[in-house]
C-alpha cells in the first residue's frame, strides 16, 4: 500500500501526561511521528497538537479510533490538504564567509526569510512556508553549511473554521 | 470543618456508592487506611496486592458495580500490575488506588517510589496523579465516570502521602474538563442498525455471536428478547458465556480453540453472523482467513476500535449494546428457522459421541457434580489451564454473572482471589473457585484471606501434578517432550489448606462424591483436593494454525 504523509490535528485537554499517552498510541501501533507541534489554544485548558506521520492508507482509521479513545483527546481529525492551510517555521544557522555571504543573504529576498541574528561569521534565518517551500529553501541552502536547524514541523488548521477551540 | 485529603477521598468514594475496598497497607497509604477504619466502607485485607486487584475485578464481574483496590507505593503498586492488566483485557470497571511518596519527593528515587502511572499507562483506560487536595473530589468522580462509561476499564489514581495527609478547612472543589459523552446514537447509527435488521431477517442461516460486551452493557434481557423473537441460534466467546442462561434450546456453546463443536461448526456454515460486543481474538477465530467463510458479518460494539480490528465487518454500528438491541428487536420478523436449527442440531447430536463430560473426562463430571450439590445462584470462578476448560464446558451458567474467568489475559492465579471478591460483592454468596495446582500456587496465600473472613469460598483444586494444559500441548505438538511442565506429586495440598485453617478433603476424580457432599454441606470455606490423571486432557481441540472446524479428537488424529 502507498505511503504518504498524513496531517493529524487534535484538540486535547491541557493536562500532564497527555503527550506521552498520544506517543504511546503511535509507538504501540508501530507508526513513526515525523513532526509534532503543541501549544495552548485561546482556551488555556485546551491545546492543539498538529502531528505529521508517514503511513499507508490503513493508518487514519486505526490511529484516529485509538486516539479518540484517550480520555484527554477532545477532537481528532485528519486534515485534507485542499481543505486546510499549513505552514512550518524553520530556524537555520549558517556560517558566513566572504564568499557565501551574498548568496546566503539573497534568500531573504528570494524566499522571504528573515534575519533573526547576524554576526560577522554567523547568521540565523527564519523561514516560514509550506512543506514544499521549506524543502525548496533547504535545498537551496544545502550548498552552504547549515550548522543548526530547528523545524516546528507543520502546523495546520482547516479553512472556514472546521473546529472550535 | 477540618478535613484531611484522605477523609475527602473516603467521603467521595462513599458518595459514589463504594462499600468495599480490597487492599494491603504500607507507609505511604497509611493515611488512607487510618481513615478507612472509621468509615462505612469495608476494607478486606488480602495477602498480596495482586489478589487485591483480582478481588476487586471479581467483585465487579459478579455485581456489575465498579471494583476498588488499594495498595501502597513502590512494590505494593507494582504488585497490582498483573491484576490491572487482567481487568483491562476483559474491560472490567475498576479503580486502583495507589499510595505515592510525597509530592516534594517525586522524581528523587525516594524510598518506595515508582512511576506507577507510567508503568500502567498501556493497561489502564486512564490514570491520574493527584498533586493537590483541591483536586481529590473531582478527580475521583471523574475516574469513576471513566471506569464505567463506554467500554469500561481500570482507572488508576496515584495518591501522594502529603496530599492525603494535608488538612483543609473547607472542601474545595476544582472544575475539571468533563469526560467524553457517549455520542453514538445518531440517526446514522439507527440507519445502520436498520440495515443490520434487514440482513438478519433475510438470512437463512443466521447465528448470533455474543461477547463480553453483553455483560458490560447489562443487556441480558434485551439479548434474550432478540434471540427468542428471531429464533436465532447463538454462540458465545469465552467472555460471553453466561450472558444468556446456558441451558437454552438455541445455545450452541462457545467458539474457539477449546470451544464446543456445534458452536464452531455453526459459524463455519452460517450465512449471516451478528457479532455483539466481541473483539474476535485469535483464541476465538483461530486462523482469520478461514473464519466464517460463507457469512456476511455485522458487528455492534461501543468501542470503535473493536470494529473490524481482526475480522472484517461488512456491516457495523458503534453504539451502546443495550440501546442497539432495544432498537433491533422490534425490527425482527418472526421467521421459521427450524430447518437451519435442526440441521446444526442434528450435527450436534452426531458429534456428542455419547460423552457426558463434554470432552473433559472425569474432571468435567466433577464440575457437574459440584454444581448439582450447590444451591442455585452459586457462582463459579475458573482459573486458567485445563481446569478452565473443564469448568467452562461443564458449569451451567444459570444466571448472568455466575461464571467468572480471566479471558483476554488468561491469568493463572485469578480464580481464588476473584472468588473472594465475588463472594464479598454478592453478600457472602457461596462461590466455587476451580483451579489447577499450578494456578493455585500463584496466589495460594489467599487461602488465609478466605479463612480469616470465613467466606463461603470453596476451592476445588484439580491436582494433576502438572501444568496440564502445557502438558497436553507438548504431548500433541512437541513430540511428547515434557519440558518444565511437571510440578511433582510431593506436596500435600490438603494438609497445606488445613494449615491455613480451612477444612479440607481429598478425593479422586473418579470417586469424588463423599468429598463433594462434605464440601457442599459446609457453610463456610472448604478446600477440596481432587486428584486427576495427568492425561485427562480436553478434546476436541484445534491445533495451532488450523481453522475452527479442523478440531482433533485424540492424539492419533
Ligand atoms: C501467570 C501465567 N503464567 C503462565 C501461563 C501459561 N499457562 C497457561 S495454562 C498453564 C498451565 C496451568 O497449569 P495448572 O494451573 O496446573 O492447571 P491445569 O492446566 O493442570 O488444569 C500455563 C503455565 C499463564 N496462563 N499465566
Amino acid at each position: 500500500m502507498q505511503e504518504r504523509e498524513h496531517i493529524i490535528s487534535m484538540l486535547v485537554n491541557n493536562r500532564p501526561g497527555v503527550l506521552s499517552r498520544i506517543s504511546g498510541v503511535f509507538g504501540r501501533l508501530g507508526y513513526n511521528i515525523k513532526s509534532l507541534c503543541v501549544a495552548e489554544t485561546m482556551n488555556p485548558d485546551v491545546s492543539r497538537i498538529t502531528l505529521v506521520s508517514r503511513a499507508n492508507s490503513n493508518f487514519t482509521e486505526k490511529i484516529k479510533k485509538n486516539l479518540d479513545k484517550l480520555i484527554d483527546i477532545v477532537e481528532v481529525k485528519e486534515l485534507d490538504r485542499g481543505e486546510s492551510v499549513s505552514r512550518e517555521l524553520s530556524l537555520l544557522g549558517l556560517v558566513l564567509t566572504a564568499d557565501n555571504r551574498p548568496d546566503i543573504l539573497r534568500t531573504v529576498d528570494l524566499f522571504g526569510c528573515r534575519i533573526l541574528s547576524i554576526t560577522d561569521n554567523y547568521v540565523i534565518l527564519a523561514a516560514i512556508g509550506t512543506g514544499e517551500e521549506t524543502a525548496t529553501i533547504l535545498n537551496y541552502l544545502k550548498a552552504y553549511e547549515i550548522k543548526d536547524l530547528a523545524r516546528t514541523g507543520a502546523i495546520a488548521i482547516e479553512k472556514g473554521g472546521g473546529s472550535r477551540d | 470543618m477540618k478535613q484531611t485529603g484522605a477523609e475527602i477521598l473516603i467521603a467521595t468514594l462513599a458518595e459514589l456508592g463504594v462499600d468495599t475496598i480490597f487492599g494491603y497497607p504500607g507507609a505511604s497509604s497509611l493515611p488512607i487506611h487510618d481513615c478507612l477504619r472509621e468509615s462505612p466502607i469495608r476494607h478486606y485485607l488480602v495477602r498480596h496486592e495482586q489478589a487485591a486487584a483480582h478481588a476487586a475485578d471479581g467483585y465487579a464481574r459478579a455485581t456489575g458495580a465498579t471494583g476498588v483496590c488499594l495498595a501502597t507505593s513502590g512494590p505494593g503498586a507494582t504488585n497490582l500490575v498483573t491484576g490491572i492488566a487482567t481487568a483491562y483485557m476483559d474491560s472490567t470497571p475498576m479503580i486502583a488506588l495507589t499510595g505515592q511518596v510525597s509530592t516534594n519527593l517525586l522524581g528523587s528515587d525516594a524510598f518506595q517510589e515508582t512511576d506507577i502511572v507510567g508503568i500502567t499507562m498501556p493497561i489502564t483506560k486512564h490514570s491520574f496523579l493527584i498533586n493537590d487536595v483541591s483536586l481529590i473530589e473531582s478527580t475521583v468522580q471523574e475516574a469513576f465516570e471513566i471506569a464505567r462509561s463506554g467500554r469500561p476499564g481500570p482507572v488508576l489514581i496515584d495518591l501522594p502521602q502529603d496530599v492525603m495527609a494535608a488538612v483543609v478547612t473547607e472542601r474545595i472543589t476544582a472544575n475539571r474538563p468533563s469526560p467524553k459523552k457517549d455520542h453514538y446514537t445518531s440517526e446514522e447509527t439507527i440507519d445502520r442498525l436498520k440495515k443490520i435488521a434487514k440482513h438478519l431477517n433475510n438470512a437463512e442461516k443466521p447465528v448470533i455471536l455474543i461477547g463480553g460486551g453483553i455483560k458490560l452493557a447489562q443487556a441480558f434481557d434485551e439479548l434474550q428478547e432478540l434471540v427468542e423473537k428471531g429464533q436465532i441460534p447463538f454462540v458465545s466467546t469465552m467472555m460471553g458465556i453466561g450472558s444468556l442462561k446456558s441451558p437454552h434450546d438455541l445455545n450452541l456453546g462457545f467458539i474457539g480453540t477449546h470451544g464446543n463443536e456445534p458452536a464452531n461448526h455453526s459459524i463455519h456454515r452460517s450465512d449471516f453472523i451478528l457479532a455483539i460486543g466481541v473483539r474476535f481474538t485469535n483464541r476465538s477465530t483461530s486462523i482469520v482467513e478461514e473464519f466464517a467463510p460463507l457469512a456476511t458479518i455485522a458487528q455492534i460494539d461501543i468501542d470503535p476500535t473493536s470494529i473490524g480490528k481482526n475480522i472484517k465487518a461488512d456491516l457495523s454500528a458503534v453504539c451502546d449494546i443495550r440501546k442497539a438491541l432495544g432498537i433491533l428487536s422490534p425490527l425482527l420478523e418472526h421467521k421459521d428457522r427450524r430447518e437451519w436449527l435442526s440441521r446444526i442440531k442434528k450435527k450436534h447430536e452426531l458429534m456428542e459421541r455419547d460423552d457426558k463430560s463434554n470432552g473433559c473426562g472425569a474432571a468435567g463430571l466433577v464440575v457437574q457434580k459440584v454444581q448439582e450439590n450447590m444451591p442455585e445462584g452459586t457462582i463459579g470462578t475458573a482459573d486458567v489451564g485445563l481446569n478452565q476448560i473443564w469448568t467452562l464446558r461443564n458449569w451451567r451458567a444459570l444466571a448472568p454473572r455466575t461464571l467468572i474467568t480471566s479471558g483476554g489475559m488468561g491469568t493463572m492465579g485469578f480464580s481464588l482471589p476473584a472468588a473472594v471478591g465475588a463472594s464479598v460483592g454478592k453478600n457472602r454468596c457461596p462461590v466455587i473457585a476451580f483451579t489447577g495446582d499450578g494456578g493455585l500456587l500463584m496466589n495460594i496465600q489467599e487461602l488465609a484471606t478466605v479463612g480469616f473472613y470465613q467466606l463461603p469460598v470453596k476451592i476445588v483444586l484439580f491436582n494433576n501434578g502438572h501444568l496440564g494444559m502445557i502438558r497436553q500441548i507438548q504431548d500433541l505438538w512437541y513430540g511428547a517432550r515434557f519440558a518444565d511442565s511437571y510440578l511433582g506429586n510431593h506436596m500435600n495440598f490438603t494438609a497445606i489448606a488445613r494449615g491455613f485453617g480451612l477444612p479440607a478433603a481429598h478425593v479422586s476424580a473418579e470417586n469424588p462424591e463423599a468429598g463433594i457432599r462434605e464440601m457442599c454441606a459446609s457453610d463456610g470455606p472448604f478446600f477440596l483436593e481432587v486428584e486427576v490423571d495427568c492425561q485427562n486432557y480436553v478434546y476436541p481441540i484445534i491445533p495451532p494454525g488450523r481453522s475452527n472446524v479442523e478440531m482433533i479428537y485424540d492424539k492419533a488424529t
